[in-house]
């Protein structure tokens, strides 16, 4: 549609182009009928001119209103975040952190839905509590408990776990869910966890001490694995993200039969950390609703790095399994000879099959 | 003539048989005279080619300083074709609560008070 030639000031320019050639050729004659061409011109110039600065004047002005209006806006939004931020941080106290990003981050779904999953469930009590407390005053006892909580939530949160609820001085938390590194990482996890718990608890018990806390808090530890039922329970108006089954209840047992500042563990859990910590077999203990007799162990302390067993395992049937602490420095020499023959006879095998490919 | 509206151009229409020319939507082209010549050009020989009343309705959102400029083409253009002894009817109407085009309508109203001009409100 567009004519290349149109100009919107094709007049004036014209009208210029004129009087340019006028005044060069000198014909003051033509001057006169030019002049009053050009006042015409220039006066309906003077008027569009007078209205485009009234529109423009009020273009601006309906600018700043909005910039105004915008400045406002979004001094109001920032205000907003500010106050959901400080809401979503005071929240954050009373939700396992996993859920809390989950939520903020709306990857959460709040249906009353539920699965079963391999979790390694915690459980931590302090022994003798209430006689504790009431030796205290209830300041202090604040105190104590606050640092206490404070502390092992920490080094919980360090090692990937979701705080389940804290039930009076107890500790309920548990790896696996939501988020998992397999439920044998999980477990590993877990009695890392507790292990740091109790040696902190040692660095805590003397602080107190010195504060003048005489019998300052001893806490008992349980760890078991085992199949849980994970998710949110409750009712439309109110949820509660948690676990639920016998081996939750198992875990709370252990912890109950627990050495004062011991960590006890199920079978299910020795199994996944045997090379990591040293234990001393307990009594099993049975419970109402679990058929079967649970053995228990109580850990003693991380193996030290010379004391890991050295194992080889290959899915051809290769399996060894040396913990060469129990061996003699002859047996350590003699099976340390054979495994450098066997691998000059795999890499010798290894070469004669490269040459006659 | 029929121009689809843009982002950037409004929709612009004028017909012969009845004689109409409407423009409505927002108007900052990127080359006003190229975007405006055409119809300039058609108002400008409508004397030449037709003969009796037109109807004009202007229907703008938003309009830059060079469309207005365009806009004053078209109404010299709509002159001289009254001067020509035609009756031209201008309606232009602007959004209830948009101040600018209201003033805007009345301005030109102003500047060309021999064609019939009524600015209207509407929504």
């Amino acid at each position: 549609m567009a004519d290349d030639v149109f100009d919107l000031y094709d007049r004036e320019k014209l009208l210029l182009a004129e009087g340019q050639a006028i005044l060069d050729g000198g014909d003051h004659a033509q001057v006169q009928a030019f002049a009053e061409r050009l006042f015409d011109r220039f006066s309906k110039l003077v008027r569009e001119n007078e209205d485009l600065t009234r529109h423009s004047d009020r273009q601006e002005q309906r600018l700043v209103k909005l910039n105004r209006n915008l400045k406002t806006q979004t001094l109001e939004l920032e205000q907003q975040r500010s106050r959901l931020e400080g809401l979503s941080l005071q929240l954050a106290k009373y939700l396992p952190p996993q859920i809390h990003d989950a939520l903020f981050a709306g990857k959460y779904d709040t249906q009353i839905t539920t699965q079963r999953k391999k979790l390694t469930v915690f459980f931590s009590d302090i022994k003798d509590f209430t006689r504790t407390a009431e030796s205290l005053q209830p300041e202090s006892l604040t105190e104590y408990l606050n640092e206490y909580f404070s502390e092992m939530t920490q080094i919980a949160l360090a090692h990937g776990a979701t705080i389940d609820k804290y039930i009076g001085d107890a500790v309920m938390l548990f790896f696996g869910d939501p988020e998992s590194k397999g439920f044998k990482e999980d477990a590993r996890a877990c009695v890392d966890m507790a292990i740091e718990m109790q040696e902190r608890m040692v660095v805590l018990q003397n602080r107190w001490r010195e504060r003048g806390f005489e019998n300052p808090f001893v806490v008992r530890m349980g760890i078991n694995t085992g199949y849980c039922n994970v998710g949110n329970f409750g009712s439309d108006q109110r949820l509660s993200y948690t676990i639920i089954g016998g081996e939750v209840n198992v875990a709370q047992r252990l912890e109950a039969n627990a050495d004062p500042g011991g960590i006890l563990i199920s079978h299910e859990t020795y199994v996944q950390v045997d090379d990591m910590v040293d234990v001393e077999e307990r009594q099993a203990v049975s419970l109402k609703g679990i058929d079967r007799t649970i053995r228990t162990y109580a850990i003693r302390a991380r193996k030290a790095e010379t004391d890991k067993p050295l194992r080889l395992k290959h899915p051809q049937g290769v399996h060894i399994d040396l913990s060469p602490q129990y061996l003699s420095s002859d047996d350590r020499h003699w099976i340390a000879e054979h495994l450098k023959t066997l691998a000059s006879q795999l890499e010798a095998l290894e070469e004669s099959g490269k040459a006659s490919d | 003539m029929q121009i689809e509206a843009t982002d950037r151009t409004p929709a612009i229409s004028l017909t012969h048989d009845p004689l109409k020319l409407s423009i409505s939507g927002e108007s900052f082209p990127e080359d006003v005279s190229a975007f405006y010549g055409e119809v300039i050009s058609a108002i400008n020989q409508l004397a030449a080619n037709a003969k009796g009343k037109i109807e004009v309705e202007m229907a703008m959102v938003y309009i830059n300083s060079s469309s207005i400029k365009a806009m004053y083409r078209i109404f010299e253009g709509l002159d001289a074709y009254r001067q020509a002894g035609n009756d031209v009817q201008v309606t232009w109407k602007a959004e209830a609560d948009d101040d600018i085009m209201q003033e805007l309508g009345e301005d030109f109203k102003d500047r060309f008070q021999a064609l019939n001009f009524t600015v209207e409100q509407h929504g």
